[in-house]
């Protein structure tokens, strides 16, 4: 069994939230285990935003700041302090292509970028944040590609790792069953 | 017989999820939290501990490692919960805050326990 941070990218805000729907259904199933599962969205304008309940400004934010981390951790393991950086500053940051650019130029950790950094949000899209514990990669993948989702994953253990991380416990900004905002039901 | 164990821990994790839902739809509320919400959750998290406890003996040992440190958090519910209830203004809001965490981390690990329990089957499976 594996742990790990995982996002499927997803074209639109509808398949990122059937992909949600599906990863809870594979644990329904016990075919793998979802700690904590939330979505988040890139604008046209490449401005982040993280689905969440909170109505406090300063309690949303913070959920910004976290996911954003984990977005950027997501990306690489500079992307994780930049991500971390970037989120403290404006909410969900935008640690994901922050990370990738920052890691291609590192040559010593090339082949590990080539594949960390791979994964972009671009303007529009929507990623699925999960953290999974996972027999193989195989379930989720088969039902992610199924949906049109594109799933990157980092290990839960070398995430723990990271000293950005001292501050942030990445889970606890995920919600731990499936969360739905009533605007986006299926 | 496992499959019945597994269900009965699913069961804890259901109603552990749906402790940490409760507390963070009146905490999310615009206005926050209010007293009856105590209530409420103090009633959810004392029937989730009994759940947990109740499956306990049933479970192998990584799982009822993980249990045992999801009734911890448990108690810390019920503990800020009854803070929150003698508190007023944002020293409740603060306690609700607390509550909702400390039921985040118990959520957290009965989830665990499952994954343990899970993959104990799996390996099982296998051989």
């Amino acid at each position: 069994m594996m742990r790990n941070y995982m996002a499927v990218v997803f074209d639109d805000t509808g398949g990122a939230y059937k992909g949600l729907h599906a990863l809870w259904q594979l644990d329904a199933e016990g075919l793998v285990t979802v700690h904590g599962t939330t979505v988040v969205h890139r604008d046209e304008w490449g401005q982040f935003q993280v689905d969440t309940k909170e109505t406090h400004p300063a309690l949303a934010t913070a959920v910004g700041v976290g996911v954003g981390a984990l977005l950027g951790a997501l990306a690489g393991p500079a992307g994780a302090a930049v991500g971390a950086a970037g989120g403290a500053a404006i909410g969900a940051g935008a640690g994901g292509v922050v990370g990738l650019t920052t890691d291609l130029v590192r040559a010593d950790t090339r082949d590990q970028a080539s594949d960390e950094t791979a994964f972009i949000l671009r303007a529009g899209q929507s990623a699925v944040i999960a953290d999974v514990t996972e027999d193989s990669a195989l379930a989720i993948d088969s039902r992610m590609r199924e949906l049109g989702g594109i799933v990157r994953r980092r290990s839960w253990s070398t995430l723990q790792d990271d000293a950005w991380f001292d501050d942030y416990i990445p889970s606890s900004y995920l919600y731990p069953y499936e969360y739905i905002p009533p605007e986006y039901s299926l | 017989m496992s499959t019945d164990i597994n269900k009965d821990l699913d069961r804890v994790r259901a109603s552990a999820q749906a402790l940490h839902a409760t507390i963070s739809d009146s905490a999310a509320r615009r206005g926050g939290a209010v007293k009856a919400d105590v209530e409420a959750v103090q009633q959810k998290a004392k029937a989730v501990m009994e759940s947990a406890k109740a499956s306990l003996d049933a479970q192998n040992e990584a799982a009822r490692k993980y249990l045992k440190a999801a009734l911890t958090n448990l108690e810390a519910v019920q503990t800020h919960a009854a803070e929150a209830a003698k508190a007023s203004g944002q020293a409740f809001q603060k306690s609700i805050r607390q509550t909702l965490a400390d039921a985040r981390a118990s959520v957290e690990k009965v989830t665990e326990a499952v994954a343990a329990k899970r993959s104990a089957e799996h390996s099982k499976s296998r051989k």
